[in-house]
This record gives structure tokens, C-alpha cells and sequence, in this order.
């Protein structure tokens, strides 16, 4: 439903009606600004960003093919956008927590894990506890467990939306969610 | 699991666009949209101009050839050499000038003045989009 709606906004703008790419924008704004701000972490950059997603698309829109999802290509463009940004800072969120010998300070000061949810809710500062976890998670991580739980998104579009294999996606998912019990 | 998951992402703090982001991304769009018309417009100009400068010594070297071997300079020097036969006559005469007309060498420098003529208007016109677009890009 949603896909033949994006798909129609798309059809709709190719043939020239201009408002059409409005609807997209105003619908995916939200979506892929939260996308970027998780991804590269500030504000400024994620700003940046999500304009420049935007503009990608406009300019690459009459090459879309109307058989592939929009929610997934347009994710798939913000993320190579977030890569390109976090390249040229050469900022490796998740390597600031590591020693030299390569292993993760946070992760080893971290107690053991809990049981999640239920408990977890109970703590007052379950907003901000959960924020810093998700910090502290390198962006590949944090990205599947994002897009799953927060966009909603299937395994499949994942992968499509990353660009990855679907296996490598389940593979991350799970070592994310472990690694997201540790932070919790 | 799902759902528990969802449930505890719920907590996540939501990051919301800042206000303005929609208004700058169509702004963005409508900019880039008008590089893109004036980028055309800049290609079209050039090629239109270089075409034209290439064209047009050689219309014109063209038309002077055929003017040359088309005999009708002769016709009209036969005119106005004898003004009298000419109004006699005026009807051939006439016929003689038109057949012996160079057609092509015509066309062609027409159509290459025409387009030189349409490059400036074009460059008069559009001017300041032109030259801002130009020095913006060597800036």
C-alpha cells in the first residue's frame, strides 16, 4: 500500500506534477533526518545530510526503477550520504572506545546482562540510558537496530536499504541486540 | 521479541527535524533546478556560437563561389548597362535572374547568419545568468 503510494508520488512527478515530490519529501523527511542524525551523531551533519539525500534523489529520480521499493533506495542513498560524511571526518564513533590492543573499554566495563525490556522500562532514565547505548554502538550496529525497530523495517529491507546481504544483516542484527544487552 | 523491542525503542529520544529543513531541501531543489536550465542554456549558447563562427566564413565563402560561376552578375550588369532592353525585356530579364540564383550558397549563409544573429540575442538576453553562472563556476 505504502510502496504503490511512494510509487504513484514517483509516476505523478515524472509526468509533471511538481507538488508530487513535495508529498515524498515531507513524508521521508523525518524518517531519514532521524536516520542520518543516528548514524553521524550531530546535529549539524545530519542537517546536511538529509538535504543533500533529498537532492540525490531529485536529481536521480527519472533513473528509479518503479519496480524497487523508494523506502529502501532512499535509505540507500542516505546511508552511502552518512558513509561519505563519516569518511571525509575519517570519525570512527564506536574505535573511540577502544585501546590499543584493540579491545573495547566500554564493553569490558559494562556488567553482565539482563534481562531486557520489562526491567529495563522500570529505570526513570530509560530515554537517556538507552540513547548512550545506542551511541556507543558503531553505526552498523546501531543502523539495523534502528531501521528494525524504530522504521520498522523488514530483514529485507535491511538489506536493500544498506546495500548488504540479507544474512550479513541477521548476523549484525543479533550481534547488535548482544552487544546492546551488554551497554543496557 | 519484536514487539518488545518496539516497545523498548519507543524510548528512544525522537529526532526531529529542524524547522525550515523542508522549506531549505525544496529551496535546494529549486536552486539546482535553475543551475540545471542554466547550464543548458550555457551549452546550448556555445555550441549554437561555435557552430555559427564555423559556419559562417564558410556560407559565405560558398555563396561568393556560386555567385561567381552563376552568371548572375552578368545579368545584372546587362541590366543596369542597358536600362532601356531592360524594361523591355524585364520579364526574362527577370526569369534569367531568379534561375541563375544561388539557392544553396543562399540558404546556407542565411541559415549561419541567422544563427549568429539568434547567439547574441541569446547571450544580450540571458546575459547576467550566463555570466554569473560562468563566474561562479571559476570562482
Amino acid at each position: 500500500m505504502q510502496k504503490d503510494f511512494d510509487k504513484k508520488l514517483v509516476s505523478d512527478y515524472l509526468t509533471g506534477d511538481k507538488k508530487s515530490f513535495e508529498i515524498l519529501v515531507k513524508k521521508y523527511l523525518k524518517p531519514i533526518y532521524s536516520f542520518t542524525y543516528r548514524y553521524v551523531g550531530n546535529a549539524q551533519d545530519a542537517e546536511d545530510i538529509a538535504q543533500d539525500v533529498f537532492l540525490k534523489v531529485w536529481r536521480n529520480i527519472k533513473k528509479f526503477d518503479l519496480n524497487r521499493s523508494f523506502k529502501t533506495w532512499i535509505f540507500s542513498i542516505a546511508k552511502n550520504s552518512c558513509v561519505d560524511n563519516l569518511r571525509k571526518k575519517k570519525s570512527i564513533p564506536f574505535s573511540r572506545f577502544e585501546n590499543e590492543k584493540g579491545e573495547n573499554v566500554l564493553v569490558e566495563r559494562i556488567a553482565d546482562p539482563r534481562p531486557l525490556v520489562d526491567e529495563i522500562l522500570k529505570r526513570a532514565d530509560m530515554t537517556k540510558t538507552l540513547n548512550l547505548a545506542m551511541e556507543r554502538l558503531s553505526p552498523d550496529y546501531r543502523m539495523v537496530l534502528f531501521l528494525r525497530y524504530n522504521d520498522h523495517f523488514t530483514f529485507k529491507e535491511i538489506s536493500e536499504s544498506l546495500e548488504e546481504p540479507i544474512n550479513t544483516v541477521k548476523s549484525r542484527h543479533r550481534r547488535a541486540l548482544n552487544q546492546l544487552k551488554k551497554l543496557l | 521479541m519484536l514487539k518488545d523491542y518496539e516497545k523498548l525503542f519507543s524510548h528512544l529520544e525522537k529526532k526531529e527535524p529542524p524547522k525550515g529543513l523542508f522549506d531549505r531541501i525544496i529551496l535546494a531543489i529549486k536552486r539546482e533546478q535553475e543551475l540545471q536550465h542554466t547550464r543548458r542554456l550555457l551549452s546550448g549558447f556555445l555550441s549554437l556560437f561555435v557552430i555559427s563562427l564555423i559556419s559562417l566564413p564558410f556560407s559565405w565563402s560558398m555563396l561568393i563561389k556560386e555567385i561567381d560561376t552563376s552568371g548572375i552578375s552578368y545579368f545584372i550588369s546587362s541590366a543596369f548597362s542597358d536600362i532601356n532592353t531592360f524594361v523591355i525585356l524585364w520579364r526574362d530579364f527577370s526569369l534569367a535572374i531568379f534561375e541563375s540564383l544561388p539557392l544553396a550558397g543562399m540558404i546556407a549563409f542565411a541559415v549561419s547568419l541567422g544563427m549568429a544573429v539568434f547567439t547574441v540575442r541569446l547571450f544580450l538576453y540571458k546575459k547576467r545568468l550566463l555570466l554569473g553562472y560562468l563566474k561562479q563556476s571559476f570562482a
